[in-house]
C-alpha cells in the first residue's frame, strides 16, 4: 500500500492516457457484459422448456394454423396425457416498442401443464368463467402498473384476428412462479381465453399450436413421431417437438447473431489489448530513467515489475468498472428502446447477471495483466547503467 | 595501524579491477587494474578526461555495475558474491547516489521524492514523513517540500537529491558530476553542502568531477586516465 501514491500518481499525470485507456478497456467489457448477457438470455431459453411437453405445429410454418380436429386426435395418441390450444394473438397494446407475448389459451388445460404458472385459487377461478379474463406476468403488471381487475384494450397485428375494433380484456389475476423451482419462468406474457378470440373473430381460426402433456419425457421421440405420422399423408402434416427444441427455434437466429456478436467482440477485445500494451510499453519507455533511479534506490527487480503490472491491473480495473455499470445502464433501457425493446423482452429474466460481472471483472483484470505484462518485463530487465546513460 | 584496523576503517576498497565491455564482437577495456583505498570519513575527488571510466569505476563502487575481475568491497561487504537482489538491498541501506541531472520523479513533491528510498525500509509512514522533513531542512528546503521538481530551480533539485541521498544515513555518498549541470553559485552551495555532510555527518564521499575547481574542496584526488588510475 505504500506505494500506492507512486502508481496512483503516475497515472494522473497523463491522465487523457490514462483515461482513454481505461475507456478503450470499458469499451470492451462494455462489449463482453452485454454480449454475454443476451448469449444468456438465449441460453436461458434453450433450456427454459419443459422436457414433459411437446409442441406440435403446422410442417410448414408457424403461421399457418392447425385444424381444429387434430387435438382429439392428438389426444388419443398413446402416452398424451394432456392438451392445450394456443394462438399468438400478436396484439400491440399502446405502442409497439412495449412489446410482450399475447397467447389465447385453455385456461384450465393450459394451468394443468403448466404447474410453473401459479395464481391464486381465486384468481383460477375467475379466469376460468370470465370470457374477456386474462392472466398476465408479475413483471408485466409491474411495468404497466396492472392491478387485477384492471382493463384494457389491444387490437392484434393478424389479419384474421383484427375484427374492426380492439379487444377488451379484464385482468384477472396476475401470476407468479416458484423461481427456485422454476427459473425460466417467462414472467412477461399475458395469456386469455381461446374461446373469446374464437367467438370474437366469428371463423374457425384453429390452432397455433397444440401442447401436449406426456407420460413420461423419455417417450417424447416415440410419440413426436406417431403424432407427425398421423397426419403425414393429410392436407396439413405437423411437425412434434419437445418444448426446449420448439423454444429454440426461436430463438436459433438470435443464437447465430450472438455468436456472430461474441466473435466481434473478441476481435475488438484482442485490439484493445494491443492498443493498452502498446501504452503501456510508451508509458514505460518514458520512464526507462526511472526505473534506473529507483533500482539505484535499492528497489529490486521484482518490486519495479510490480509497480508497473499495478498501473496496468489499475486500469484494468476502473476499465473493468466502468464498461460494466455502462452495461448495466444499457442493459437497464435496452427494454424501452424501440425495435430492440422487441428483441429482448422475449427473454425472461434479461439483465446483467452476477456471474457475467464477475467474468468481466475477471477479463478486465486479465487483460490488464497481459497488457501490463511486456512492458513490466522490460522494466524487470533494465540495467541501470543502460538507462541511466539514455539521460 | 594492524590490518584489521585498516579493514575496519577503509570505507571503500578496490581491489585490481577489471571492467571490459562487450560490444558485439569487440571489447572495449575501461578500467585496467584498478587499485583504491578510501578511508572512511574521506571527501575524495575522481577526476579524468571523458571516457576514462570514472563513472564506470563509480558505478562498480555504487553497486550498480559489476567487475569484469578484481574484487570491490564497500561498507565491508564484497560485493562479487551478492544477488541481483541483495545488490539492491545493499544500495539501500549503504549507498546515496547523486547524479548529475539530479534524476527526481517528476511526479512526486520534494518531500516524496526524499522518502522514496524509505519505502524499501519498516518505518511507518508518520517516521518516513519526519525523516524526509529532517533531510530536507538539513539541505535548506523544508519550505519547498510539497514543490515538484518542476517549480524548483537546478540547484534546488540537486539539493533535494542530495536529501534524497542521506536520507537512509548511507555509508558512502557516490557523486556523478553533481555540480555539471548547474551554474557557478549554485554549484558552490551543493560542494558546501556535501562538505557539512562529509565533516559534521562523517559522511564517506566519492565524487566524479571534471571540475578542477570542485575537485580542490575534496581532502584526496585521484586522476583516472584510459582506465588506469594515477594520484
Amino acid at each position: 500500500m505504500k506505494f500506492a501514491p507512486l502508481v496512483l500518481k503516475h497515472l494522473r499525470k497523463n491522465w487523457v492516457r490514462t483515461l482513454s485507456t481505461v475507456l478503450a478497456m470499458s469499451v470492451c467489457i462494455l462489449l463482453f457484459c452485454t454480449l454475454q448477457t443476451v448469449v444468456e438470455a438465449v441460453n436461458f431459453g434453450l433450456h427454459a422448456g419443459n422436457a414433459s411437453r411437446l409442441v406440435t405445429r403446422n410442417n410448414i410454418s408457424l403461421v399457418y394454423n392447425l385444424p381444429m380436429t387434430y387435438k382429439a386426435k392428438i389426444a388419443a395418441i398413446p402416452g398424451v396425457t394432456g392438451t392445450v390450444i394456443n394462438a399468438w394473438f400478436g396484439g400491440i397494446y399502446r405502442d409497439p416498442k412495449y412489446f410482450f407475448a399475447n397467447i389465447a389459451t385453455e385456461p384450465e388445460a393450459f394451468l394443468e401443464a403448466y404447474p410453473e404458472v401459479m395464481l391464486t385459487p381465486d384468481q383460477k377461478e375467475a379466469w376460468f368463467h370470465d370470457r374477456r379474463g386474462c392472466i398476465v406476468g408479475r413483471k408485466l403488471a409491474q411495468h404497466f402498473g396492472w392491478k387485477v381487475g384492471d382493463t384494457f384494450e389491444m387490437e392484434s397485428t393478424i389479419p384474421p384476428y383484427r375484427v374492426g375494433h380492439p379487444f377488451e380484456f379484464v385482468i384477472d389475476g396476475i401470476y407468479d412462479t416458484d423461481e427456485a423451482k422454476y427459473p425460466a419462468t417467462d414472467l412477461n406474457s399475458m395469456y386469455f381465453q381461446y374461446k373469446y378470440l374464437d367467438e370474437t373473430t366469428g371463423r374457425k381460426i384453429g390452432i397455433g399450436w397444440l401442447v401436449e402433456s406426456i407420460d413420461d419425457p423419455k417417450h417424447a421421440g416415440a410419440i413426436s413421431k406417431a403424432i407427425d405420422d398421423e397426419f403425414e399423408n393429410s392436407d396439413t402434416a405437423t411437425k412434434t417437438e419437445t418444448e426446449q427444441a420448439f423454444q429454440a427455434g426461436f430463438v436459433a437466429m438470435a443464437g447465430n447473431l450472438a455468436f456472430l456478436l461474441n466473435g466481434i467482440g473478441l476481435a475488438v477485445a484482442f485490439t484493445i489489448l494491443l492498443v493498452t500494451a502498446n501504452t503501456m510499453s510508451i508509458a514505460v519507455r518514458e520512464r526507462q530513467q526511472e526505473i534506473g533511479v529507483l533500482k539505484t534506490l535499492g528497489f529490486s527487480s521484482g518490486l519495479v515489475m510490480t509497480l508497473i503490472l499495478s498501473e496496468a491491473l489499475l486500469i484494468g480495473v476502473l476499465g473493468g468498472l466502468v464498461g460494466i455499470l455502462i452495461s448495466a445502464a444499457i442493459l437497464h433501457v435496452l427494454p424501452n428502446v424501440p425495435v430492440l425493446g422487441n428483441i429482448v423482452a422475449g427473454f425472461p429474466n434479461f439483465g446483467l447477471s452476477p456471474q457475467t460481472t464477475a467474468t468481466g471483472v475477471g477479463i478486465a483484470l486479465l487483460l490488464g495483466l497481459l497488457a501490463g505484462f511486456v512492458p513490466a518485463m522490460t522494466g524487470y530487465r533494465a540495467r541501470i547503467t543502460e538507462t541511466l546513460r539514455q539521460v | 595501524m594492524s590490518t584489521t584496523d585498516a579493514a575496519a576503517t577503509t570505507a571503500v576498497s578496490v581491489q585490481n579491477v577489471r571492467k571490459v565491455y562487450q560490444r558485439d564482437s569487440l571489447q572495449i577495456k575501461v578500467l585496467d587494474g584498478i587499485n583504491l583505498d578510501i578511508p572512511q570519513g574521506e571527501f575524495v575527488a575522481l577526476m579524468g578526461p571523458s571516457g576514462s571510466g570514472k563513472t564506470t569505476l563509480l558505478n562498480l563502487i555504487a553497486g550498480i555495475d559489476r567487475v569484469t575481475s578484481g574484487r570491490v568491497v564497500v561498507a565491508g561487504t564484497d560485493l562479487g558474491p551478492l544477488s541481483e537482489g541483495e545488490l539492491a538491498k545493499w544500495r539501500s541501506r549503504n549507498i546515496g547516489f547523486i547524479f548529475q541531472f539530479y534524476n527526481l520523479i517528476p511526479v512526486l513533491s520534494a518531500v516524496e521524492n526524499v522518502e522514496l528510498p524509505l519505502l524499501l525500509t519498516s518505518l511507518s509512514k508518520r517516521e518516513r514523513r519526519e525523516r524526509a522533513m529532517t533531510a530536507l531542512r538539513i539541505v535548506g528546503l523544508a519550505d519547498r517540500s510539497k514543490h515538484y521538481p518542476r517549480q524548483l530551480s537546478g540547484g534546488q533539485e540537486q539539493r533535494v537529491a542530495i536529501a534524497r541521498a542521506v536520507v537512509t544515513d548511507p555509508t558512502v555518498l557516490v557523486a556523478d558530476e553533481p555540480t555539471g549541470d548547474l551554474d557557478h553559485q549554485s554549484a558552490e552551495e551543493i560542494l558546501t553542502l556535501m562538505e557539512t555532510f562529509n565533516k559534521d555527518f562523517h559522511k564517506t564521499i566519492l565524487m566524479v568531477t571534471h571540475d578542477p575547481r570542485a575537485a580542490t574542496r575534496a581532502h584526496i584526488q585521484h586522476h583516472l586516465d584510459k582506465g588506469v588510475l594515477s594520484n
